[in-house]
């Protein structure tokens, strides 16, 4: 039996959830950029309104460049816990209609509604009480467009041919015609590099595409030649992924209301980001053997560079005190730090063997009481007095926010 | 103009079934009636409960905080056209 897959898609999420919280910011030009309280001037665009983009302004825009196209621009800081509930009242949504459900972004979720639907008339019913019963849970601001094809490439390139709060049907006999309709940009799987490298060859639509021999994609792009081939004619064989996968890596990059300027400045932060990521890990029970640490200066160059460890680890202090070595030695300060960030990866779901030595095993137990503490009253429950002056805010965007660690508190 | 703040407030609240609904708030020396409920959230705080109202009437914003151990309300957040 062919699938029948539903893409549903938030349109502008984060500034929908603003505009559906606040009504006076509703059919006015605004962006979701920064962290409250942050310097806003320092930010990207997250996400604009319909009215912001009708206007020019871009995700990813400076906000300073966003403000220049159109003066009148709102700038409203993120709020992520807001937007974690939100994806969550989707995802119970998606849920109730269809047993499969595959979450593809903060603000996107595949389901596969073969069964609940049992055809495409059904498939439109199934996507008309979703979308009544989004605006019911997330208001009537929130609204999101739905495409429903034989595939996952075919669904998320029908919800993404109609914006705002569309629904588009493709059956399967008229996925060919419907595939030469839409941009290349617009494949799930066709990035900028790849488009750039496509046009090279003289590609520049999916009617061009078809015309490249399937060896000769295969020659030029390897395996993904053949996908590449087979995407042109919306043929897919995904599947849906309805579990969450574990974490790969773990890791907290800041960018910093200032440049920092001084050794002592960038060692406080390194420490505190350190202190959160190993948070994160033993919240999740594993422990880590890489750490790499990057840094990004002021005129937006970077550095960066990974350790592999004999011995894993999950305290703080260490993945610090190895992130520093790594940066220390190519650090420029005279560029003035704008990013720092830290991540641990080849993650082990096993627990800290118990040291012989006295004082680490005083330290152990010193991290597992400050772990419950920081369980009954919160991430920021303690601190180490070096890093008292430092203070991270949270971060606006989706795709970054650690919902799993979201989830896992609430 | 957006402002952030944390000033304990008096709320006044409707409770129908399972759901609170704030229907008025005095903050400033002032009484706000509140005709709308626009969002509610909720977060946690370790294991304590916090849940956020968006609200607003024809000409503010207001997001308040209700902190569900110690029973108080908060104005984080106000917005004025």
């Amino acid at each position: 039996m062919d699938k029948i897959i539903m893409h549903i898609d938030f349109n502008s999420f984060f500034a929908s959830v603003e505009q559906q919280a606040n009504p006076h910011l509703r059919g006015k030009a605004i962006a979701v950029a920064g962290k409250a309280g942050g310097d806003l001037r320092r930010s990207v665009v997250t996400t604009a309104s319909r009215e912001a983009k009708a206007r020019g302004v871009k995700t990813a825009m400076a906000t300073w460049e966003a403000k220049k196209i159109c003066p009148e621009l709102i700038i409203v800081p993120g709020d992520p816990q807001k937007y974690a509930m939100i994806t969550e009242r989707l995802l119970n949504v998606c849920r109730k209609y269809a047993d499969n459900v595959e979450q593809f972004s903060t603000d996107e979720v595949f389901i596969d509604v073969t069964l609940a639907a049992d055809n495409y008339f059904g498939a439109s019913m199934l996507a008309l009480m979703i979308r009544r019963d989004l605006k019911a849970t997330c208001g009537s601001v929130c609204t999101a467009s739905i495409g429903v094809a034989p595939n996952k490439l075919v669904a998320k390139l029908a919800s993404e041919s109609v914006k705002p709060n569309g629904l588009t049907v493709v059956r399967p006999h008229e996925v060919e015609a419907f595939v030469r309709t839409r941009p290349l940009a617009d494949f799930c799987g066709i990035g900028r590099q790849t488009e750039k490298r496509l046009a090279e060859l003289g590609v520049t639509s999916v009617d061009t595409l078809r015309t490249v021999p399937r060896a000769r994609l295969i020659e030029l792009f390897k395996s993904y030649g053949e996908w590449l081939h087979d995407a042109s004619f919306g043929q897919a064989t995904d599947v849906l992924k309805d579990d969450t996968l574990p974490a790969k890596s773990i890791g907290h990059s800041y960018t910093f209301p200032h440049d920092l300027q001084t050794l002592p400045e960038v060692k406080k932060n390194l420490l505190a980001m350190a202190d959160k990521v190993a948070w994160r890990l033993r919240q999740q029970k594993m422990v880590a053997k890489r750490i790499t640490a990057y840094v990004r200066y002021g005129d937006f160059g970077g550095d960066g560079s990974a350790r592999l460890l004999n011995v894993p680890v999950s305290d703080g202090l260490t993945i610090s005190q190895n992130a520093w070595q790594l940066l220390a030695p190519q650090l420029e300060l005279e560029r003035g730090v704008r990013l720092l960030g830290v991540s641990v990866s080849e993650l082990q779901n096993v627990a800290l063997p118990t040291s012989l030595f006295r004082k680490e095993q005083r330290m152990q137990q010193v991290v597992t009481a400050l772990d419950s503490v920081q369980t009954k009253f919160g991430a920021d429950a303690w601190r180490r007095a070096s890093t008292l002056q430092t203070s991270f805010r949270e971060r606006t965007s989706g795709w970054h926010y650690d919902h799993l660690a979201m989830a896992n508190q609430t | 103009m957006h402002q952030f703040c944390n000033d304990p407030i008096d709320v006044v609240v409707d409770f129908s079934g399972q759901r609170v609904k704030p229907t008025s708030i005095h903050w400033n020396n002032r009484h706000y009636p509140i005709p709308r409920v626009n969002l509610v959230h909720g977060a946690r705080e370790g294991q304590k409960r916090i849940f956020y109202f968006s609200v607003s009437d024809d000409t503010n914003f207001m997001k308040l905080r209700f902190d569900t151990e110690n029973l108080t309300w908060h104005l984080i957040e106000f917005y004025a056209d």
